[in-house]
Formats: C-alpha cells, structure tokens, sequence
C-alpha cells in the first residue's frame, strides 16, 4: 500500500490525458479525490511494515525500499493534504493538465519521502522537478520564461549533486538501502569520502529549502506559478532539503554534519533575518509570502544545526507547520488574485469589507505565520529556538527572534492593506468565498489549530525507528 | 469547573463568530451572559482556590518539561475575579454602546474571545501556556483596536499595537529559554522551586525578558507609544482592555515571578525605575491632552507605572491592590466617558463639550467618583491602594521613586480636574465652529458613516456604571487595618514570599504623615485646575482660553516627547532601507550576479545538447542519465581497485 502512495497518483496523472481537455470538472475532482484518498491511506497505514523489493546489485546494492515512518510520515501527511485542498481551490486555465501536473508531483514527492534507499530518493528528488518546470513554461504567467530555466538549472545542479554523492555513497557503503537507519549500523565511510558526499547532498538541500545564498530562484519561481501548485511546491518541495539533512544529514553523515554545524548556523541565520527584511518591503503579496519562506525555513536550518533534542523535534513540528500555513496563504493569495486581477499591495485595499470570509481565511493564515501563539508555527518556532539556546546558542537565538518582530510587520502589512482600510475605487468584480473554497481551507485552519495546541506526537517523531537502534546510539538523541 | 471558566468565554467567541449573522440582536445577551456565568463559576472556586495549593488541573504535555495546565491560586482568582466580573459589566454596558453598529455579533465574539485569552494568560501553571495567552490578549485587543477597519488610523494604531507587543512577546520567550535550559521545565512550581539555584546572570537575563513582554503589554515607556492610539477602538474596548485588565497583565507577570525577581535586586531595580519613569511621564502627558480619551489613555498609562514600580520595588500587595482598584474605577471613568462619547455622537474632543452637568447628570456624578478615586481622595478606593503604593517606595528603600510617586499624584489631580471642568462646566461649545477652538476641521465620524443609531434602553448602559460605583468608593477598604494585618494581607500571606516584609523606612516618615503630604499636594492640584479652568471668570472666556492654550501647547507635549518618531527614524526606516537595499540590490546584482554567470555556461551545454537533436526535457533527462552513469561507471571502477 505504501508503493501506491507513489504510484497510484503518477499513473492517475497520466491518465488524465486520456480525457478530453474539456473535462475541466471532472478532472479536478480526480484530482481531490486522488489526493485525499492518499490521505485516508496513509492515515490507516501508520506504522505499517516497509516494503522493499530488491533492484540492483552492482555497483552497489539498492532496493526499491518505501515505509511510512519518521518525519516523513508526518511530511507525507501534510503533502496530500496540501495536494488536496489546493486542487479543491484551483482556478487555472486548462485544468486537465494542470491537475494531471499537480498528481505527477504529488506522486514523486510523497516517493522523496517515503523512499528508505538514498538512490530511490535522489531519483524521486529529480522526478519532482519536471511537473513544476513543465507548469512554468506552459503557464507563463509573467512571460517570461527565465524563471522556468533558472528554477530548472538551480535544482537540476542541486539534483546531480546528489546523485553524484549517492553514487559515491554507493561505491563507498556498498548499499544505499540506509535512509531511516543510524549510522553506527550502517558502518564507517573514510572523512574524505563522507566529506565529498556530504558536500554534494548539502549542496542539493541548500538548493531546494532554499538556504540563503541559494535562493535567487525562489521568489520568481512562486510568483510565477499558479497558486495551487505555488501552494504544494513551498509547503512541500521546499521541506526536501530540510528532511534530507534530518534524515540523511544528521543519521548517515554525523562527522561532517557536525562539522558543517557553524557553516548551517551561520547560513540559517542569514537567512532568518535577510528574508525578513526583504519580505517587509515587496509590492507583490505572493513575493512577500516567498521571502518570508526564506526566513522561516533559515529558522529550520539552524534547529537542525544545533544538533539538540528539543530543537528538532520543534524542526518535524515547524516543517509540517509552514507547509500548512504556506498553502493557505498561497491559496488565498490566489483567491485575492482571480478576484481583483492583480496582487500587487499598492493596487488592492479594503475588499475585506466586502469578502468576509475571505478576509477571515486570510486572517487566520498570516497570524499562523507570523507565529501568534496557539498556532503551530508558534509550536515549532518555540521548541526550536529553546533547543537551539539550549545547546549554547544565546547570541544566536537573541538574533533569531528579531525576526519574528518583522514577520508580524510584514504579515499585518499583507493582510491590512489587501483587506482593510478604505475600498479602492477600481478593483474589479467581487465575490466572497464559496462554500467549497471554505471546505478547501477549513482544514488547514482546523490543522494548524490542532497542531498548535496538541504538537506532542509530532514533535515526539522518532528519526531512527527503535528497531533499528538495537546495536548502536543514534547521534541525535531520540526524544520520549 | 475550571476548564468551564476557561472554556465558556471561547465557546461564546466561536459561536458568535460563526453564527453571529443568523443571532443578530442576540449576541450581545448571549455573550454577556456567558461572561456572566464565567464570573459566578469563579466565585463558586473561591474556597477552593483559596486552599492551600490552591486548584490545578494538568491539560496537555508536548514533550518531557512541556507540560500545560491550569491553576486558579489567590492571585490568579483575584485577576480572574475582575476579568469575569468587570468584563461582564463591560459586556452588558457594550449591548447599548454597540447597538445598531453592523458588525454587532463579531464585537461580541471578540470580547468574548478576550476574555478567554485573558483567562488563559492568568490561570497558565506554566509560563509558556501564559505566553500563550499572552499572545492572544495581543490578538484580541488588535481585532478591536482595529475594529472599525475602514478607517485608516484605526488600522494602523492596531497595527502598531500589535507589532509592539510581539515585541513584548519575544521578550518572554527568551525567558522561557533560559528558564528551560537552567530547570528543564516549563511549569511555576518546578521553575520556583528551582528559583535559589539559579546563577546570578540567568537570573538577570530571566526578569529582563519577562519585563520586556511586560512592559509592551503594560505601556511602560519605552514601548508605551501605542497606548494612546489604541483608543481608536470602541470605548467599551478601552475600558475593559486598554484600562482594566490587559493593560495590567505586566503587574501580574511580575506579581506572578516574584520569587525570581525578589532575587534579582539589579532586575527590581529596573522594574521600579521603568514604572516610575511611567508614572511621571504619562502623567506630564496627560495635562496636555484634548482628546477625553486620550486623557484616561495617559492616566492608565500613569497608574500602571505606579502599580509596576510598587511591584518593582517588592511591594507586590501594594502594587496589586492598585491593580484592584484601578480596574474599577478606570473603568468607571471609561465608561462614564463613553456615555458622553455616545450622547454626542462620537465626539471625544473636551473643546467641543463643555457644560455637560445638567445635560448628563448621571455621567457628570460617575465620572465625579470615578476621578475622586484615581487622585486618591481619602475613603475612596483609589486612596488606599495609591498610598500604599507610595509608601511602599519608601518603606522598600527608594526615597527618590516615593518623591516621584507624590509629585505624580499631585499632576494626577490637576489633570484629572482640569478634565472635569471643561467637560462639565461652563457653556456648551459644541456648536462652536472647530477653528474658533484650535481645532482641525470636522472630519466624517464614525456615526454618519455607519448610520450608528441607538435603540437600546439608557438603563443598559447606566446599570453598570452605576454597578461599579460601589467598588470604585469601597475596593479599598479591604487593605484597611484596626490593628493586626489588614483582610488584604492575610488573603495573600506569604504568597510573594517574605521580602516584603522590610525593616523600616530609610527616612524616619510614618505612614500617615506621608498621607498628608500626599494629600497636600492632591488639594494643590486641584485649586490650580480650579483657578485655570473652574472660577467663574474662566469658565465665561472658556472659549478664548482654550483657543490659547492649544495654540500654545508645548510641541514636548503635542508630540508626546518624539517616542513615535524616533522609533520610526531608529528602527522602521532603517529595515524598510535594508528590505530595499536587498531586493533591488543584494539580491539582483550581487547573489544573482554570479549565477547568470552559471545560466549563460548551462545555455552553451543546452545548445549542444540541442545539436543532438534531442527534445528540451528529454535533452535534460538525457543530461542526468548520461552524468550519473559516467560518475557511477567511474566510482566503480575505483571501487574494484581499491
């Protein structure tokens, strides 16, 4: 069941070109339905036995190995999840392929992070780059097809970087069949070789979160998409690097990572406040919500880096956190959008009066992002930044919480100036949310308000199953 | 029960949220009397709460030393005790203020919501769960700053609001990291249990982050700017958040970790001198005000300075008997100027009031009391909780802090008088046109705009007013003593530990000398509001004089001593700068400028791969594939030859 979490979308996606391209509706409901059935599935399967199918012997040996555990349980959750009531949202021309996109992506991303062999995740972690290069360049919403090939050429680099590194891996270990496992079960790798690897994947992840300095690609990439799939690529794609470092990084790769630790410090905190900075000053809403992704996920980046307990469960419980929150503002975002024909802050103002329950949506959603307590970006941030002061970091922490100052400045801007304020006099047609688009949202609210009071579980999330542990310590402490 | 208590003001705030189109009318009695059943429920814990213990209730754990709960001990009961009772009396007053306003449920729902914030921030039994309400009383008082969402300012004094007290926020969360880190826990009785073991700097760095978020929420000067802005909320709004109890949430805060800061005599030190520094300078505001809530705004600012530095020097039962009191008469007054406010359709300027007692005589006489107490006039409330505020400087050893203390009683009294006589005496100006006053032309209110139109009875607004005359005279009493400790004292014991128990004055004054010096300088403020506003000379050119007095107001007081402006110039500007600098610079031509570099070389390798006469993503695929395989082919041979 856990290998059709993977497949059954991707073939869905591409059966839907076996319809004509008229059939707007149903498509789209394939695609909710696809989605969510996911979802139920994977519910009913937690904790089920992985599945693994031997693949190839030499060079090295590596098995088609998918389980549902870990972080990426959680991740996989929030994926078809996200999936799921960004289709139900969706308004974009030429929905069939559009949807059929979104299900091929759905697909080779829940294979990232469901894969247990490192050379099945390098291969899904290049597969989820295609539906996206395909939607820039046949949707070119800003005509002008730079962002496809920049996004294209940064994240291809990042991917061949990691498949070099898990080649090497490979030749190195003999097997790449270790994703979930410790490193003191899988065996030693010479410091050079474990440093060339490492320096290949951490490239890849730096490249996809992404981590400042990396990030050019990024604010034009979420800009240009359309909303639904903006959604799905910053709640999810986005979380690749941050789970490979968890997961690959600290498990598989302790010596380098560990030396690598001032380097990660230093880059999450650099992205912490320069994404703040420029978030407080964009004309364009979805532009404001990148660089605020920039931000957020520096604040990851230094939890992971701080090696401590807490901070990394408070990383799972922010990860799942910003994906929910993230889709729901692209998703309103998008709302605003097909509503007004522009996003733009200097063109929009006080359609809140008129739009409710839109101007409700919006409200929640940028309060969860800019951490009000009681949600579960507040969850995360806290437990993360306790850990990271925790394990010596005061300078540094006192540094990260500048920003979320900020983050409230530029999440009040957002939704004050779109939704409040008086009406401007030449914005087009309005209507308010449709029950449907409610239903599409109400869940991420309900989620982000369960993951805000009740973070337990998922911050409890062990990296390393406890079978696994039996002749070894894992090097990150495993929490409960 | 607890949880009920807790839980019924957010069950109100969700089901008028949801349902507030379909209960129109209604969700003004329905919300009140949520509140109202919160209220009784809290009294019915009063024999519990005050067991030793008191009541707790374990809720939710996320990780080991993450554990949530509620409490309910003296202190808490008393501040849940005003929030219920006061906040119901505030509810039934908002059903006659709010009537007819179009958006009459979600009022409801936010206040409601309010109160369970409120609920949640003094009942946490640990500090993170009270960082939790914390930021949700910052949620609800900007909803309601920003209520009226259509006026600019009013949206942005939420704003301002807001991104202050996140501030405040952070501050305490860097205190909940260094308390982790030192107990590894997040609870109040491990963390004081814990309290004599911490180091020295720890310690220091803990009461510093509290006071931040303390001082954000309870506008203590630096971080006070947003106050006075927060009166663009509706009245009730002011009166029952920006006056009675959100605004005091910092003297709880540092009522609440007393065993620290009784520690940490550098941190009291801090506390004291802030609330002080407060004290006088919201004071010195308040005499330059128009504007009647403006005027209350800077008053609370001025008696939360005074509460904070009776907490700030130990005298925590001082400190929150002025909490005590002023939560009833501040709202008396802010209630009392919402009648006003009402009357005249939203006019808040005193300018264009004038005469207003034998208009309103029943306003006239609640705002009458409600001033009375606040000056500290003897056998009002206010009297008793103020002295034993300033005589607790003193008698904690701050000679300077008590001096501040009695001069700001004295401005208290002029102010407040200054006040009552161009709002109630002489004629009537409203007619009077707004240049002949000094005063920026008329501007739409809120009435025309929205067709505001009262329908419910008088008595819905006065009962309440009315209700809370009879604490606003008697609060006080309670700290009264005919020998032994007084009822105030023995209810609280030893609940602040012992410290405050000090060995004597440093100046040889005894108590009720001080009260007459205090008082000397309350009847000085008095006659000199009498001689500048209430003789019958000044009352006839009232017109002329107020015209004078605008036109030469000190620009330090017109511009409240430039604390917006140099927060702007020292800190908003600069990162605004720095947001531009990196999005139209850093960004494009430095970090950009190296990757174009790396797009122009992967352009060359795209032409080539063109020339294979391979498709675009196919030619990208084939890219992957081909690269992998060479690497692998030469990792494999490698690895037969080692």
């Amino acid at each position: 069941m856990i290998a059709a979490l993977v497949v059954v979308p991707i073939v869905a996606g591409l059966l839907l070109y076996t319809l004509p391209r008229s059939a707007e509706a149903a498509a789209k409901w394939i695609g909710v339905v696809v989605s969510f059935g996911a979802f139920a599935v994977a519910v009913a399967n937690a904790g089920a036995p992985d599945e693994s199918h031997f693949w190839l012997q030499r060079p090295f040996s590596a098995s088609f190995h998918v389980g549902l555990g870990g972080p990426g349980y959680w991740i996989v959750l929030l994926l078809e999840l996200s999936s799921g009531c960004a289709l139900m949202a969706a308004r974009v021309p030429r929905m069939r392929d559009f949807v059929a996109q979104m299900l091929i992506l759905l697909g080779a991303m829940t294979g990232v992070f469901v894969a247990r062999d490192l050379l099945l995740f390098a291969l899904f972690w290049d597969l989820m780059l295609l539906p996206v290069f395909l939607i820039l360049v046949a949707w070119p919403v800003s005509k002008n097809s730079t962002t496809a090939w920049r996004y294209l050429v940064y994240n291809l680099s990042g991917g061949l970087a990691l498949l070099l590194a898990t080649a090497a891996y490979g030749i190195a270990e003999g097997s790449t069949d270790v994703i979930g496992k410790a490193a003191s079960l899988v065996g030693p790798i010479s410091p050079v070789w474990a440093f060339w690897i490492f320096s290949g994947i951490a490239f890849a992840f730096l490249v996809k979160t992404p981590v400042w300095p990396f990030h050019t690609w990024m604010p034009e990439t979420y800009a240009d998409l359309p909303a639904p799939m903006a959604a799905v690529v910053s709640a999810v794609q986005s979380k690749a690097g941050l789970y490979g470092f968890i997961v690959v990084g600290t498990q598989l790769l302790p010596g380098p990572m560990r030396a690598a630790a001032p380097l990660g410090i230093a880059l999450g905190l650099i992205a912490l406040v320069y994404g703040a900075l420029a978030a407080l000053v964009q004309d364009d809403a979805k532009r404001v919500v990148a660089y605020s992704s920039l931000s957020h996920l520096g604040l990851v980046v230094l939890g992971i880096f701080s090696f401590d307990p807490v901070a990394l469960g408070g990383c799972i419980v922010y990860i799942v956190a910003h994906g929910l929150f993230s889709t729901g503002l692209f998703v309103t975002l998008g709302e605003v959008e097909t509503r007004e024909d522009t996003r733009l802050l200097s063109r929009l103002g006080g359609i809140g009066a008129r739009n409710p329950r839109l101007a409700g949506a919006l409200t929640i959603v940028s309060l969860a992002a800019l951490g009000l307590p009681g949600l579960a970006g507040f969850a995360g941030e806290i437990l993360i930044l306790t850990g990271v002061y925790q394990a010596g970091y005061v300078w540094q922490t006192i540094v990260a919480l500048v920003p979320i100052v900020i983050a409230a400045a530029y999440m009040l801007r957002v939704f004050q100036t779109i939704m409040q304020g008086p009406e401007v006099p030449d914005v087009p047609q309005r209507e308010d949310l449709s029950p449907l688009e409610v239903l599409a949202l109400a869940p991420i609210v309900l989620a982000l308000v369960l993951l805000g009071v009740f973070p337990g579980p998922v911050a409890a999330t062990r990296v390393v199953p406890v079978s696994s542990l039996a002749g070894g310590v894992p090097v990150v402490a495993v929490i409960k | 029960m607890l949880e009920f208590i807790w839980l019924v003001p957010l069950f109100g705030a969700v089901l008028l949220w949801t349902l507030g189109p379909q209960l129109r009318s209604w969700s003004g009695p329905i919300g009140s009397a949520l509140i109202g059943a919160s209220f009784l429920a809290t009294c019915a814990l009063w024999g519990s709460a005050t067991a030793p213990g008191g009541l707790h209730v374990p809720l939710v754990s996320w990780l080991p030393g993450w554990s949530f709960g509620l409490q309910l001990d003296r202190l808490s009961l008393i501040w849940s005790l005003i929030i219920t009772g006061v906040g119901f009396l505030i509810h039934v007053y908002s059903i006659g203020y709010m009537d007819g306003d179009r958006a009459f449920a979600r009022f409801f729902a936010y206040m409601n919501f309010f109160v369970f914030a409120m609920l949640t921030l003094v009942l946490s039994d640990n500090v993170v769960g009270l960082l939790i309400g914390w930021g949700l009383v910052g949620l609800a008082s900007y909803f309601l700053i920003g209520f009226w969402f259509y006026k600019p300012s009013a949206v942005a004094a939420a704003k301002k609001a807001f991104v202050i007290n996140v501030f405040g926020d952070v501050g305490i969360m860097f205190a909940v990291f260094a308390l982790y880190a030192a107990t590894g826990s997040i609870a109040f009785a491990d963390i004081f249990a814990k309290a004599g073991t911490l180091p020295v700097g720890v310690l220091i760095a803990v009461c510093v982050g509290l006071f931040v978020g303390a001082a954000a929420k309870s506008a203590q000067v630096p971080l006070q700017t947003w106050l006075p802005d927060a009166m663009e909320g509706p009245t009730p709004v002011s009166a029952l958040i920006h006056a009675a109890t959100m605004v005091t949430a910092g003297v709880y805060l540092v009522a609440r970790f007393a065993p620290l800061y009784s520690l940490s005599p550098t941190a009291q030190e801090l506390v004291a001198v802030v609330g002080a520094t407060t004290m006088v300078l919201g004071a010195i505001l308040g005499v330059g005000q128009w504007d009647i809530k403006r005027i209350l705004a800077y008053s609370t600012m001025s008696q939360i300075g005074y509460m904070i530095m009776g907490v700030g020097v130990g005298a925590y039962q001082a400190g929150v008997l002025h909490f005590f009191t002023h939560a009833f008469f501040k709202a008396q007054l802010f209630l009392g100027a919402g009648l006003i406010i009402h009357a005249l359709h939203d006019e808040q300027d005193v300018r264009k009031m004038g005469g207003l007692r034998e208009r309103m005589p029943f306003a006239f006489w609640a705002m009458l009391i409600g001033t009375l107490a606040i000056i500290g006039f003897p056998l009002t409330s206010g009297f008793y909780s103020k002295d034993a505020v300033i005589y607790g400087a003193l008698e904690h050893g701050h000679p300077w802090l008590y001096v501040a203390g009695v001069l700001t009683a004295g401005i208290t009294a002029y102010y407040m008088f200054r006040m009552l006589f161009v709002t109630f005496f002489g004629p009537y100006r409203g007619g009077v046109p707004n240049e002949r006053l000094a005063m920026p032309p008329a501007a739409v209110t809120h009435a025309e705009a929205e067709g505001h139109d009262s329908h419910a009875p008088d008595w819905v607004m006065q009962l309440p007013v009315a209700i809370l005359i009879v604490p606003t005279i008697a609060a006080g009493y309670a700290s009264v003593s005919f020998g032994g400790p007084s009822p105030w004292s023995r209810f609280f014991g030893t609940l602040f530990g012992t410290s405050y128990n000090v060995a004597g004055p440093i100046l040889p004054v005894p108590e009720w000398a001080s009260s007459i010096f205090v008082l000397l300088l309350v009847a000085a403020g008095i006659v000199i509001a009498y001689l500048r506003y209430g003789t019958p000379a000044a009352q006839a050119g009232a017109i002329e004089r107020l015209r004078a007095e605008a036109v030469r107001m000190p620009p330090a007081l017109v511009h409240a001593f430039w604390f917006d402006d140099a927060i702007e110039a020292a800190i908003v500007h600069p990162a605004q700068a720095l947001g531009v600098a990196i999005s139209r610079f850093v960004d494009p031509h430095v970090i950009d400028a190296g990757v174009r570099d790396v797009v122009w070389i992967a352009g060359a390798l795209g032409v080539i791969f063109r020339k294979l006469q391979t498709g675009l993503v196919r030619g990208y695929a084939l890219t992957i594939v081909i690269g992998a395989a060479l690497f692998i082919a030469y990792f494999a041979t490698l690895g037969a030859s080692r």
